[in-house]
C-alpha cells in the first residue's frame, strides 16, 4: 500500500477563484492510495511547506502531489520540501492547474475545476508508480574555454581566471579583440576602448 | 586585453578554431586546431622588418577596407599577441613560390614558411560562447542607399575606424572618396534593424547610441559641420543614455523623424531625400558623407559554432539561452554558457555584465570537485534492445551510442549490439523513449508504465 499526500495550491487568487480547490482536495480523497487532502492558499509559502513537512509526519506520507504551477519554477522548491523530512524527491510529482488550466479556463470555472480534478487524478496515478531515484556523481575539469575573445569572451576569463581556475581563450584571428578592438570611444563615457 | 594576455591564467589561443567538442558537462574534450601562422611567436620580437618590407598590399580586414595591409602583418599596432601572421593566399612565396624577403630579413629567425596547423586536444569543465556579432550586408539588401557603389556611404564601424586615433586616418573623418573632410554628415538608423521586408525584425540596440556618439564627434572634431541623424524612434533604454542622447542634441545635431528613400549622387554631393514625420513632408540633404546604422547579426560561423557545442538559435541565429527570465547565460548544453552579442545585438555594458553572470555560473560548478547529475535519464532494457540504433540520430544530444554485450542464447555465447546511454550527456528529453520500437528505452521518473498510467487515469 502506498500512502499519497495531495496539496492543492489556492495561488492566492490565480488558482483558487476559477477552480474550486476545496472540491478539488475533497474529491482528491476518493483516489486509490490517497490517505490526505488538503488546500492552502500558498504551498509554495514557508507555511504552506511546513504544512507539507507535517502532513508526511503525521500521516506517514510516502508520496506527494502537489497541484499547483508550472513545474518549472517550484519543483525543485517541493523537492528539496519532502527530502528535508526524508523523502526521496523523486517520490514527488506535480500537477499544473494554474497555466495550463485557471489562467487558460478563466472564464468556465466549473470546466476549470473538472480538468483540474483530471490533473490531479494523472498525477496520483503517476505517484503511485514513482520509484525512488539516486543521481550519481561525475568529475570536474577544473578548466574552461572561452570561445571568442571579443568583450565578451574577454570580460568572461578575466573574471573566470581572477576566481582563480584555469581559462584558455580562443580566438578565430591572429589577435584578441573582436570588434571592440575596432572602436575609437564608445558611449556613454566616451573612454576608450582598447 | 593587456589584462586578458598578462593573466597568469589565461591562456590565448588566437587564429585558432575549435574543430570538435565531445563529453559532457564537466567533462569536454574540445579539439582545437591552431592555424599557421608562418611566424615562430616564441623567437618574434614584434620588430616589424618583415611588413615594412613586404611587397604585398592587400585591403585590411581591419580598417574595412579604408587601408592597405601587408601579406605579413599584424591587424593593429596593439594586437595581441604581438606576432605577426601570414596571409598565404595573398604572399609571394605562397602563391608564385618565390619572395622570401620577410624570411631573409628577420632578425629573430622567426618567419617559418613550413610550419603546419597544429591540431590537438584538450579537455575543459566549461565552455563560454561568445562569438559576437558581425554587421548586417546592408549592400546586398538597399538598392536605395545606393547598393554600396558610393564610396561616401559607410558603415558605422568604417566611421569608427576613422576616428580611431590608430586607424587608417590617424583619427579624422574624411570622406572615402577624395579624402576631403565632410562639413553636412547624414546618419541613417535601422538599416536592416527593424525592417522585415529588407532585414531583421529585432532592434539591435546599440545603434542609437553610437550614433549619437557619431553626431557628437562630427560636431566635435569637424568646425561648422552639420549633423543630421535619420531616425524612427530614438531609443536609448540605459543609465545615463538617455541624458547622453539629449546633449548631443543640445550640441546641435540635428535629428529628423522619418525613413530615407534614396540617396543619390549630384556631383561630388550625396542627395539624402527622406520623409520628416514630424513636419509631414519631404526633406533632402546635400550630405558630404553617409554613415548607416547597420544591424547587428550573429558572427559568420555560427552554424557551426552551433553544431559543434550542440546549441539551439532563434529565428536570426543568435543563440538561445536555456529561458528568457531566469536562465540567461545557459543554454539547453549543460556546461555551455552564452556571453554577449551571440545571445541577441547588446550593447558593451550589456554584453560586460551577461559576460560576468555567465563566469559566475563556469565558478559555479568548477568550484565543485564532483557535481550531482541528474537521476531522469534514459535508460535501455538490453534484454529488448534489437540494435536498430533509430535512438542514435534522434538523440539532439548524441548521448546514445552502441555497446557490445555478450549473452548466452540456446547454451552459445553470442556477442551484440546494443544501444547505450551515456549518462553525462543525456538531458532526459524523453526523445529516444518514443523513437524506440521495441520500447526498450525508457525515461527514468518517466517510464512508459508511469505515462501509460496518467493516460488511463484521465481516460479510463
Amino acid at each position: 500500500m502506498k500512502r499519497v499526500g495531495v496539496f492543492i495550491c489556492h495561488c492566492g487568487t490565480n488558482i483558487a477563484s476559477v477552480v474550486d480547490v476545496k472540491k478539488v482536495a475533497e474529491v482528491a480523497k476518493s483516489f486509490p492510495d490517497v490517505v490526505y487532502a488538503t488546500d492552502y492558499q500558498y504551498m509554495c509559502s514557508d507555511p504552506g511547506q511546513e504544512l507539507i513537512r507535517k502532513a508526511i509526519k503525521e500521516h506517514r506520507l510516502d508520496r506527494v502531489v502537489v497541484a499547483s504551477c508550472s513545474p518549472r519554477l517550484h519543483e525543485p522548491t517541493f523537492r528539496k520540501t519532502v527530502e528535508s523530512v526524508g523523502m526521496n524527491p523523486y517520490l514527488f510529482e506535480m500537477a499544473n492547474i494554474r497555466e495550463q488550466c485557471a489562467w487558460v479556463h478563466a472564464k468556465d470555472k466549473e470546466g476549470a475545476t473538472a480538468k483540474a480534478i483530471d490533473l490531479v487524478r494523472m498525477a496520483v496515478s503517476k505517484v503511485r508508480r514513482n520509484a525512488p531515484l539516486f543521481g550519481s556523481t561525475i568529475p570536474i575539469t577544473k578548466k574552461a574555454l572561452v570561445i571568442g575573445a571579443g568583450i565578451a569572451g574577454m570580460q568572461a576569463a578575466l573574471d573566470i581566471a581572477d576566481a582563480g581556475y584555469k581559462v584558455t581563450l580562443l580566438d578565430r584571428e591572429p589577435t584578441i579583440g573582436g570588434n571592440m578592438v575596432k572602436l575609437d570611444k564608445t558611449f556613454p563615457t566616451l573612454d576608450c576602448s582598447a | 586585453m593587456v589584462a586578458a594576455a598578462q593573466h597568469p591564467n589565461i591562456e590565448l589561443v588566437t587564429y585558432a578554431e575549435v574543430e570538435n567538442v565531445s563529453g559532457y558537462v564537466g567533462n569536454f574534450e574540445v579539439t582545437i586546431r591552431k592555424k599557421a601562422r608562418s611566424v615562430d611567436p616564441a623567437k618574434c620580437t614584434g620588430c616589424g622588418t618583415c611588413w615594412e618590407k613586404c611587397p604585398s598590399k592587400v585591403d585590411s580586414e581591419f580598417d574595412l577596407g579604408l587601408s592597405k595591409r601587408k601579406a605579413i602583418y599584424m591587424p593593429f599596432p596593439q594586437a595581441v599577441p604581438a606576432v605577426p601572421v601570414i596571409d598565404r593566399e595573398h604572399c609571394r612565396q605562397f602563391t608564385k613560390g618565390k619572395c622570401g624577403i620577410c624570411q631573409k630579413l628577420c632578425p629573430a629567425k622567426a618567419v617559418d614558411y613550413e610550419q603546419q596547423d597544429e591540431v590537438y586536444t584538450d579537455k575543459f569543465g566549461a565552455v563560454v560562447v561568445a562569438t559576437g556579432y558581425d554587421l548586417f550586408k546592408w549592400e546586398e539588401a538597399y538598392g536605395e542607399y545606393g547598393y554600396g557603389k558610393f564610396p561616401d556611404v559607410i558603415t558605422g564601424m568604417h566611421f569608427e575606424r576613422m576616428n580611431n586615433a590608430s586607424g587608417p586616418t590617424g583619427g579624422r573623418i574624411v570622406r572615402p572618396s577624395d579624402g576631403k573632410e565632410p562639413k553636412t554628415v547624414v546618419f541613417i538608423k535601422c538599416v536592416g534593424s527593424r525592417d522585415e521586408a529588407k532585414g531583421k525584425s529585432y532592434c539591435s540596440r546599440a545603434c542609437c547610441m553610437y550614433t549619437a556618439k557619431h553626431a557628437h564627434q562630427v560636431i566635435d572634431k569637424i568646425p561648422d559641420a552639420q549633423a543630421i541623424v535619420f531616425y524612427m524612434d530614438i531609443r536609448t533604454p540605459g543609465k545615463a543614455y538617455e541624458e547622453f542622447c539629449q546633449r548631443i542634441i543640445d550640441e546641435g545635431a540635428v535629428y529628423v523623424r522619418g525613413r530615407v528613400s534614396r540617396v543619390f549622387q549630384d556631383g561630388d554631393k550625396l542627395i539624402v531625400r527622406g520623409e520628416d514625420t514630424l513636419l509631414g513632408r519631404q526633406v533632402e540633404v546635400a550630405a558630404d558623407l553617409v554613415v548607416l546604422a547597420t544591424a547587428m547579426v550573429p558572427s559568420e560561423g555560427w552554424e557551426d559554432v552551433a553544431k559543434l557545442v550542440n546549441l539551439s538559435t532563434d529565428k536570426d541565429g543568435f543563440f538561445q539561452e536555456a529561458h528568457p527570465k531566469l536562465r540567461p547565460v545557459e543554454t539547453f548544453t549543460a556546461g555551455v554558457f552564452l556571453a554577449g552579442a551571440c545571445q541577441g545585438p547588446k550593447d558593451i555594458p550589456d554584453t560586460v555584465a551577461q559576460a560576468s553572470g555567465a563566469a559566475v555560473k563556469v565558478c559555479q560548478l568548477l568550484s565543485k570537485d564532483e557535481m550531482d547529475t541528474d537521476p531522469v535519464i534514459a535508460t535501455v532494457d538490453e534484454s529488448l534492445c534489437s540494435g536498430c540504433a533509430m535512438c542514435h540520430p534522434i538523440c539532439p544530444y548524441k548521448a546514445i551510442d552502441f555497446k557490445t554485450i555478450t549473452e548466452r542464447v540456446q547454451g552459445k555465447e553470442i556477442s551484440r549490439q546494443v544501444s547505450a546511454v551515456n549518462s553525462g550527456l543525456c538531458q532526459g528529453c524523453g526523445a529516444c523513449t518514443v523513437a524506440c520500437p521495441s520500447s526498450a528505452l525508457n525515461l527514468r521518473g518517466f517510464t512508459n508504465e508511469q505515462i501509460l498510467a496518467e493516460v488511463d487515469a484521465v481516460c479510463l
